[in-house]
């Protein structure tokens, strides 16, 4: 990353700290808190919400059909009742005809009534159509012909609620006949909503399984690119299912293998330096031995050592770190006592800058001499850059085991936490060649403890210096 | 020069593909007594063997044509010479294979000459030894109790056959004192083995390492049961070893 990057990253980061004037308004919040970020719950929640749109109109279609239908019936009903009564009344004798009517008038809500004239309810009179419906309808009783009513009067209909028919017998009087007619309430019914509820849940329910299970090679793309990023040689992705999701997958497969040809590439390259270097190495060194002035023989041994270190990192740089060796129970507690201990043999003077403070026994499952040398690198760091270097192993919590390794020294800027990280970067304050390194050390740590499904993170202490947090998996 | 008679000096084997290697560590031996003869190749150092009466071989493990340890396997039906292997950096494998084979020790370049007088020296001791018997075939763990040491992957199992990671001085403390378990080990024994290991003075190395040594043993340092010190100075491994 070139500093310029770095350094508009950076600005972003305070841009969005800045405090934001115009706070949105509440439902905007409450709106964007239930908003699902996830695809899967963003297209179930977009189908869902379409599928209760269309739904329900095919629901109101439904239930204006049942209308229609209701009001026919309930019309139908009524004109019969109305005309069979008429014709009842009709054919009984003159002086008995009140009776008749009154006897029906009991039944049904309904009254009728033997009248002088037509009805006088002050009430709307009946909706053309309606009324010939209800003409109709009272043809289909048969009467003989002389005793159809005379005249027909009708008021009202479902708006009013009832329906007034007058009709005019033969003598002249009238027979006014008053019928409930509600309004027709298809949303009242339970089956309706029942139905609708189950409906609607079952569509819900189908339309989350269908998307996620459309959605699933999304998330398996994302998985696999993760586990790329961890380890090269992770296995290609099955290039199966839809079109689209075998072209992307074969797309992947490509990316990957290209990577893995440049990691090879890369590994291959730096292996052969390393290799090649080692016989001058090798040569230097002994040639030193023949040298006469005892002082200057020290001070090539040592800058010769100094080059073989580099080589030796360079080459564990390069090598794949899962590399051949094997994965066994080992002590981690004797681990970095060892670490320690060889640092103090390597250099006396450091005896009282290595604390270890934990367990003296905590196995784990790794790579012994793979992540000893992650180890060594971070407390080497410790002690160059830092001064001194404090471990502490903590006991597992969960299935992870934390060791930290603690220093005094200035700490590292904000900015370049994260940097450290990458190969042959060296923070400015330590380009001087006095304290050595070859910028390789934090990389080799953080891809090993990687490997082993764990990690290395940098950051300052609030009490001053910084602390490298390891964290490595414990076996199930 | 040789006025007084002395025992003739040992006679090595230096087998190396690089000239320049070649004749340098011959000439850097030379000049610490040893006789030295060198082999650029398996081929060479085979037709060199039969007449040579060689004490230690030194055996580059990258070899052209037949590698070095296909030449070991063949050294081995041969004789039981001590061979001290150069090996690449990092290739574990082959020096776990090399030191099954029987090698005797091994050193991976680009190493320290100094290093590389010391083994050998170590070694041609070690053979020297009158109580040493030669072993017919390599020893693949030393279990003393419930502790499992494999001198050719160079580590330590406890009882749940975790490894104990050690520090190569207390490796070599614990061997020897396992090679001579119930058999006091003298501070001055002790002291040659640390030679050349610590920068720091030699006495208060011991004690470190010793102390050292029982906490990843687990050996409580008051009341040590596995490794006992001794009255005026030296220590013993109480415990049986058995050989696998």
């Amino acid at each position: 990353m070139t500093p310029g990057a770095v350094r508009s990253a950076h600005d972003n980061d305070l841009s969005d700290a800045r405090p934001v004037d115009a706070v949105p308004p509440l439902w905007r919040r409450v709106l964007r808190r239930l908003w699902p970020r996830s695809l899967a719950g963003q297209t179930a929640i977009l189908l869902v919400m379409a599928l209760t749109v269309v739904q329900a109109g095919g629901l109101v279609i439904h239930a204006m059909d049942r209308l229609d239908l209701q009001r026919l019936a309930q019309t139908h009903d009524i004109a019969l009742r109305t005309i069979t009564l008429y014709r009842a009344v009709a054919m009984a004798p003159l002086e008995q005809r009140a009776e008749v009517a009154h006897a029906f008038d009991v039944s049904n809500d309904s009254s009728a009534r033997l009248a002088a004239g037509p009805p006088a309810d002050r009430i709307e009179p009946t909706a053309p159509p309606l009324e010939r419906q209800l003409r109709a309808d009272m043809l289909l009783v048969p009467m003989p012909m002389a005793q159809r009513p005379h005249d027909e009067v009708f008021l009202g209909g479902p708006e009013a609620g009832r329906l007034v028919m007058g009709l005019q017998l033969s003598d002249g009087r009238w027979l006014n006949i008053t019928s409930p007619m509600p309004q027709p309430r298809p949303w009242d019914s339970t089956t309706f909503l029942i139905a609708f509820l189950g409906m609607t849940v079952a569509a819900a329910g189908l339309t989350v399984w269908a998307v996620r299970r459309l959605i699933r090679p999304v998330a398996t793309l994302a998985a696999a690119a993760d586990a790329l990023g961890r380890d090269v040689n992770a296995p290609p992705l099955p290039e199966t299912g839809p079109l689209e999701v075998a072209t992307a997958a074969a797309a992947f497969n490509t990316m990957a293998a290209r990577i893995r040809r440049f990691v090879d590439d890369r590994t291959f390259m730096l292996s052969a330096i390393g290799h090649d270097l080692r016989t001058p190495i090798t040569r230097l060194k002994l040639r030193a031995e023949f040298m006469e002035d005892d002082e200057e023989r020290a001070k090539m041994l040592v800058d010769l050592d100094e080059l073989a270190a580099m080589v030796s990192a360079t080459l564990a740089f390069g090598r794949d770190v899962a590399g051949d060796e094997a994965v066994v129970a080992v002590n981690l507690a004797a681990l970095i006592r060892t670490v320690l201990d060889e640092t103090v043999d390597a250099r006396p003077e450091a005896e009282a800058l290595l604390t270890y403070a934990g367990p003296e026994q905590l196995t784990v499952r790794a790579r012994p001499v793979a992540l000893k040398r992650a180890l060594t690198n971070l407390v080497h760091n410790a002690l160059n850059y830092g001064r001194c270097a404090h471990v502490t192993l903590t006991p597992p919590l969960g299935r992870v085991v934390t060791v930290l390794v603690d220093d005094e020294g200035p700490g590292i800027p904000v900015d370049q936490l994260d940097q450290v990280f990458q190969p042959f970067l060296r923070l400015e304050g330590s380009r001087n060649r006095e304290t050595g390194g070859t910028g390789l050390g934090l990389p080799i740590a953080r891809n090993v403890l990687r490997a082993h499904g764990g990690d290395v993170t940098l950051r300052n202490r609030p009490e001053g210096g910084a602390r490298a947090t390891v964290t490595l998996p414990l076996p199930a | 020069m040789d006025q007084t008679p002395s025992p003739p000096p040992p006679h090595i084997l230096v087998i190396d593909d690089d000239r320049e290697i070649r004749d340098l560590l011959a000439k850097f031996l030379e000049r610490q007594h040893f006789r030295v003869t060198t082999a650029r190749d398996a081929r060479e150092a085979r037709r060199i063997w039969p007449n040579g009466h060689f004490q230690l071989v030194v055996l580059d493990l990258m070899l052209p044509g037949e590698g070095g340890l296909d030449f070991a396997r063949w050294l081995r039906t041969q004789s039981g010479v001590p061979i001290v292997m150069l090996t690449a950096l990092g290739e574990e494998t082959d020096r776990i294979i090399g030191l099954e084979l029987g090698a005797d020790d091994y050193l991976s370049k680009p190493f320290n000459p100094r290093e590389l007088l010391a083994r050998i020296r170590a070694v041609l001791r070690r053979v020297a030894e009158p109580n040493e018997k030669p072993e017919d075939k390599p020893i693949r763990g030393l279990h003393f109790a419930g502790w499992t040491l494999e001198p050719t992957r160079r580590r330590l199992l406890n009882p749940d056959s975790a490894e104990v990671p050690l520090t190569g001085g207390e490796y070599d403390l614990l061997v020897a004192l396992v090679d001579r378990a119930n058999k006091v080990l003298t501070r001055d024994m002790l002291l040659d083995l640390l030679r050349g290991r610590q920068a720091g003075p030699f006495d208060r190395a011991i004690d470190v390492a010793i102390s050292r040594l029982r906490r990843k043993l687990e050996d409580d340092g008051r009341h040590a049961q596995l490794i006992k010190t001794v009255r005026g100075g030296g220590y013993v491994l109480a415990a049986e070893v058995t050989r696998v």
